[in-house]
């Protein structure tokens, strides 16, 4: 009686088996069952974080160059005011839809910077934005701007925002006072 | 369940097909025919009920009138749109009355000129009833997003 060692098919080419072998451990891993579970807890985490704490934005329009250009893409940060209020020259996302979208993510959002805060008197007055009667150092507005306005007052739930590109006339620009509830989050980067 | 869905539509569905198929009436190709353009607005005329009451309040402009369809016809016609228009609804929030014949839809309109970089952005308010059987809107009225 002899004694035959099993070693398996034989191979006619042990080269090409060897790199699909790393192939397959690169592509899908060691563990497949691991790798699907890492794969699904990615998709996971990816639509928890970009559906509602880091919403995608991309810029469409002018209104507010020259520090975010038409067509760039940033986020939105929704837990950016969770710890504190928003502040003066915070750049924000602001709901379109009214409060009855409050927990939907509205495909349009507008992007404008916070200027007045609650309480505060704003007025334009030869383009220059002036609180509570003083001028505001606003070195990110950089295209001349001759608006003119009455002082308006900010509610306590309110703040006053507006597009860092005032070149066009004041009628065709989108600001004014918005609800504290409007305001979807700070803008990153 | 979906067949389900198929069947018995949700109204923020029936609404969002209803508004889709306004918004590609009224919207306007880029050197589009005078013929085409009557059709595209008869057609947007016909989501109005004969007599639509119609509230804008916009920087610059407030306005509070009643129009006929015909009216809403003429006045899409009159618009200077050589350029082309594209328009679309987005976010429809609907809420159906308790006798099932009154709706209200709130949503967000973009009108955008074809090459043009800026575009038009209004929170819009439509108020429909249901007139032989079919929902037609009976008052607009713009929403300002800032105060």
């Amino acid at each position: 009686m002899t004694a035959q060692r099993d070693d398996g098919p034989i191979n006619p080419q042990p080269g090409r088996s060897r790199m699909g072998h790393w192939f397959r451990i690169t592509v899908i891993g060691r563990n497949p069952k691991v790798t699907l579970a890492r794969i699904v807890v990615l998709i996971v985490t990816c639509f928890v974080v970009f559906k509602f704490i880091l919403l995608p934005i991309r810029v469409d329009g002018i209104s507010m160059l020259p520090a975010y250009k038409d067509k760039s893409v940033h986020f939105i940060n929704r837990l950016a005011y969770l710890r504190h209020e928003a502040r003066r020259g915070d750049v924000v996302g602001i709901r379109v839809g009214g409060t009855n979208v409050l927990y939907r993510v509205p495909s349009m959002i507008y992007m404008k910077r916070i200027v007045g805060l609650p309480g505060e008197t704003l007025a334009y007055a030869s383009g220059h934005l002036l609180i509570n009667g003083a001028a505001l150092d606003e070195p990110y507005v950089i295209a001349p701007c001759d608006w003119n306005s009455a002082p308006i007052t900010v509610g306590s739930n309110q703040y006053f925002v507006v597009g860092d590109n005032r070149s066009m006339p004041q009628a065709y620009h989108s600001h004014g006072k918005v609800e504290k509830e409007q305001i979807v989050g700070k803008v990153l980067f | 369940m979906w067949l389900w869905l198929v069947l018995f539509p949700s109204p923020e569905r029936v609404f969002a097909g209803q508004f889709e198929k306004l918004a590609h009436a009224a919207s306007v190709q880029p050197g589009e025919g005078y013929l085409a353009r009557m059709f595209g607005a008869q057609t947007a005329g016909g989501f109005f009920s004969t007599n639509v009451e119609v509230n804008i309040d916009m920087p610059g402009h407030r306005q509070q009138t009643t129009m006929s369809r015909d009216d809403i016809v003429q006045a899409m016609m009159a618009m200077h749109v050589s350029g082309g228009l594209t328009v679309k609804f987005m976010d429809i929030s609907v809420d159906v009355g308790a006798d099932k014949q009154t709706a209200q839809a709130d949503m967000t309109v973009e009108a955008r000129v074809p090459g043009e970089q800026d575009m038009m952005v209004q929170e819009i308010k439509f108020t429909l009833r249901k007139i032989d059987g079919k929902w037609l809107i009976i008052r607009v009225q713009t929403v300002r997003t800032f105060s």
